[in-house]
């Protein structure tokens, strides 16, 4: 009985031993991460990467974290695989991701064949996917709320970026079984345009393309940074009204939002600056009507994409002194081959195009001669 | 004779309360517009430009299709209990409601496969009331005639309920395949909505209204015949099959033109008849016609205002008021009164 007491003791000792070892190995944080709020990067002397992910949702009580080991180096490490979320072998050669706004950045990062599935393909909008679709190198997954387990085995992704809205899903349950490692990216929750962006550095570790996602974001840091310097030169400062009605209720974005801070980045007043929410406001048609009755600019009315189709929805629309002006400009009508619209895919990770679209249009003469790419004028 | 005392303080009584909960709804809103200035935009002297706007463009239609909605769904509610002679019947019964929503759902989630032919925006208010109003024909024609080869009413009860189970599921696997952003839309036209009608739009929903309740008020001799049984009724001159088709018509206008343009609207239709029946303890359509009428238009009324937060912006959907205030209210009667009056 003693000696099983001593077994006992000398395992605990051990045990303890080793985790102090562990925690002591990660030397190397690489902060460079400045403006997303949601993940963090460090690395270990061993050559680990540990993608801490801390706000994969809003308002999350649960984070989640990640081992990326080279597979090189794949004999020579050990860890204990408890401690993380998922253990990666990087480079990958097979992956799947969820959300469209997942796109731009493996594009950016030159890896688009690694690519192998997508639920819905048809909301894919980037011409060099659409490609890779068409030949068959990603296939359609099914729906993306409850992504085909079948399909998505039969592709054999070494890794699934998901995106949550509250980490439950009974399909990744299933493929998490099956040895796929299930990856939470949470650039959706970011509320910060060059926040948002960032998540490019998120991606890169995967593909051991670090320094190619450094340069990256700094080129689209820099011109979203030039950009809202000029608009600050500006002399008159718009008032702006945004969204639209669903029945009674009209819907915009809140004071915190990713959406009103282009409006403060493009040095316009946006309304409802001063409601402190990140998501979206629903107010009700009266108060926006006497509030915004007489904005200067209306950006992104919901889908709409012409003054006929805003009349036929209501006459109330009529109203605003935009409508009347002339003066409502929308991303609808930018969309890819399938119709789905180009900006729920690229405007996250090129938020300098968004901000540059948005001070051409609100500062007529702060960008004269640019030609916006996502922000148009409704159809008459 | 103090029966027929009490019936007419009752009519007073709910006269005056329709009158006033109209006013109050007219009154309160989102934005705080003051007691004067409502008097006088009322009036039609000066007032601020845009709450001027907001009473006369939005809320006056709005009240007076509450009104109409909570008047006609209670009616075709009364005209369906009477014909099946089941307290369970509403105006939906006969697949009205779920012929609407399957209409809407195709304009709606269809409409991503239709864009191709159509370069205009289809999806407006007037897309949606059309689309409507031509699912629920649909269904109440194949009710129609399924009802002259069946001449049970309880036959003919079950087989609109299994119209309603079928639409119901075509509209899930629509559902199922659609974008949120669409799905969103749908969603919001089954909550229901008693606002944005424009006054044309409010000029034809108030003639197929009244023409409900005109041809309703012609089969008051009818339809007290169906609560005799069916010989008696005819010693008394009513032909009974043949008033049926009339009742299922204009059920299916009242109901249907209403689906049409506030969407399907719960509960008033199926409540409002019984606690009409407990309140008046009386049967006969010659005092339920009106007492409905009168009901129906406050219930809605008051349950507009209630959808309206105090001191919020926010508005609740009005399907979820009407069913969380009346629900309790039919509760209360059935347990004052320890049995149903039917």
């Amino acid at each position: 009985m003693r000696v099983l007491h001593y077994f006992v003791l000398f395992f605990l000792i051990v045990g303890c031993q080793q985790k102090i070892e562990k925690s002591a190995a990660i030397t190397k944080n690489t902060n460079s991460i400045h403006h997303a709020k949601g993940f963090s990067i460090a690395s270990t002397s061993s050559g680990i990467t540990i993608i801490k992910i801390s706000h994969p949702w809003p308002d999350a009580k649960t984070s989640f974290k990640y081992a990326l080991i080279p597979k090189l180096k794949r004999d020579n490490i050990t860890l204990d695989s408890k401690e993380y979320d998922a253990v990666i072998y990087t480079p990958l050669e097979r992956l799947v991701v969820t959300s469209t706004t997942h796109l731009p950045a493996i594009e950016l990062l030159g890896v688009l064949d690694k690519l192998k599935g997508f639920p819905t393909t048809d909301h894919i909008s980037s011409k060099k996917a659409r490609a890779l679709v068409k030949n068959g190198t990603i296939k359609d997954l099914g729906n993306v709320a409850s992504i085909n387990t079948e399909l998505t085995l039969a592709v054999k992704p070494e890794v699934l970026i998901a995106f949550g809205v509250n980490g439950q899903n009974k399909a990744y349950n299933t493929l998490q079984a099956a040895n796929i490692p299930i990856v939470y990216n949470g650039d959706w929750a970011e509320s910060t345009p060059l926040g948002k962006a960032e998540w490019i550095k998120f991606f890169a570790p995967f593909f051991q393309k670090e320094k190619k996602a450094d340069s990256i974001f700094s080129v689209i840091e820099n011109s979203y940074k030039i950009t809202r310097k000029l608009a600050k030169t500006a002399v008159k400062i718009p008032t702006v009204l945004s969204g639209a009605m669903h029945k009674d209720i009209w819907y915009l974005p809140g004071g915190n939002s990713w959406a009103a801070a282009f409006l403060k980045d493009a040095n316009a007043y946006y309304l409802w600056r001063e409601r402190q929410n990140t998501g979206s406001l629903a107010l009700s048609w009266e108060h926006v009507l006497k509030k915004g009755r007489n904005a200067e600019f209306w950006i992104a009315p919901a889908q709409f994409t012409s003054y006929t189709g805003l009349e036929a929805a209501s006459d109330h629309y009529k109203q605003f002194t935009p409508f009347k002006n002339k003066k409502i400009y929308t991303f609808s009508k930018t969309v890819g081959a399938t119709g789905s619209m180009l900006y729920y895919e690229l405007a996250s990770q090129r938020p300098d195009i968004v901000l540059k679209d948005l001070v051409h249009i609100l500062h007529p003469n702060v960008l004269p001669n640019y030609k916006p790419f996502f922000f148009k004028p409704l159809d008459l | 004779m103090k029966n027929s005392k009490k019936t007419g303080f009752l009519f007073i009584a709910l006269g005056i309360v329709l009158c006033v909960s109209a006013f109050l709804n007219i009154c309160y809103g989102a934005i705080n517009i003051p007691l004067s200035e409502t008097f006088t935009i009322l009036l039609g002297t000066a007032g601020s430009n845009t709450n001027a706007y907001i009473i006369w463009q939005y809320r006056l239609p709005k009240a007076l299709t509450s009104v109409l909605v909570g008047s006609g769904l209670s009616l075709s509610g009364l005209l369906m209990q009477t014909l099946f002679r089941n307290p369970l019947a509403g105006p939906f019964v006969l697949g009205i409601s779920s012929g609407a929503s399957l209409g809407v759902a195709v304009l709606i989630m269809g409409s991503a496969l239709l864009s191709s032919f159509f370069t205009f925006d289809i999806v407006t208010n007037l897309g949606l009331s059309i689309a409507a109003s031509l699912g629920s024909f649909l269904v109440l024609w194949c009710v129609v005639l399924v009802a002259s080869y069946v001449k049970d009413t309880m036959a003919l009860l079950i087989i609109g309920l299994m119209f309603g189970s079928i639409t119901g599921a075509v509209v899930g696997i629509l559902s199922y395949f659609t974008d949120s952003e669409k799905l969103r839309q749908f969603i919001f036209w089954s909550f229901g909505s008693v606002g944005h009608l424009t006054w044309h739009q409010l000029l034809l929903l108030a003639v197929c209204v009244l023409t409900g309740v005109a041809i309703s008020c012609y089969l008051i001799k009818s339809l007290n015949g169906y609560l005799l049984n069916e010989n008696y009724a005819k010693s008394m001159g009513v032909h009974l099959i043949r008033s049926r088709y009339l009742i299922i018509l204009t059920t299916g206008i009242l109901a249907g033109s209403i689906t049409a343009f506030a969407g399907p609207i719960a509960f008033v239709g199926l409540a409002v008849p019984h606690i009409c029946r407990q309140l008046f303890s009386t049967m006969d359509h010659k005092v339920l016609i009106p007492a409905v009428i009168l009901l129906g238009a406050i219930v809605l009324l008051v349950c507009d205002i209630a959808a309206q937060l105090p001191g919020a912006a926010s508005v609740l959907p009005i399907n979820a008021v009407t069913c969380i205030l009346g629900a309790p209210v039919v509760i209360w009667l059935l347990l004052k009164d320890r049995k149903l009056f039917f």
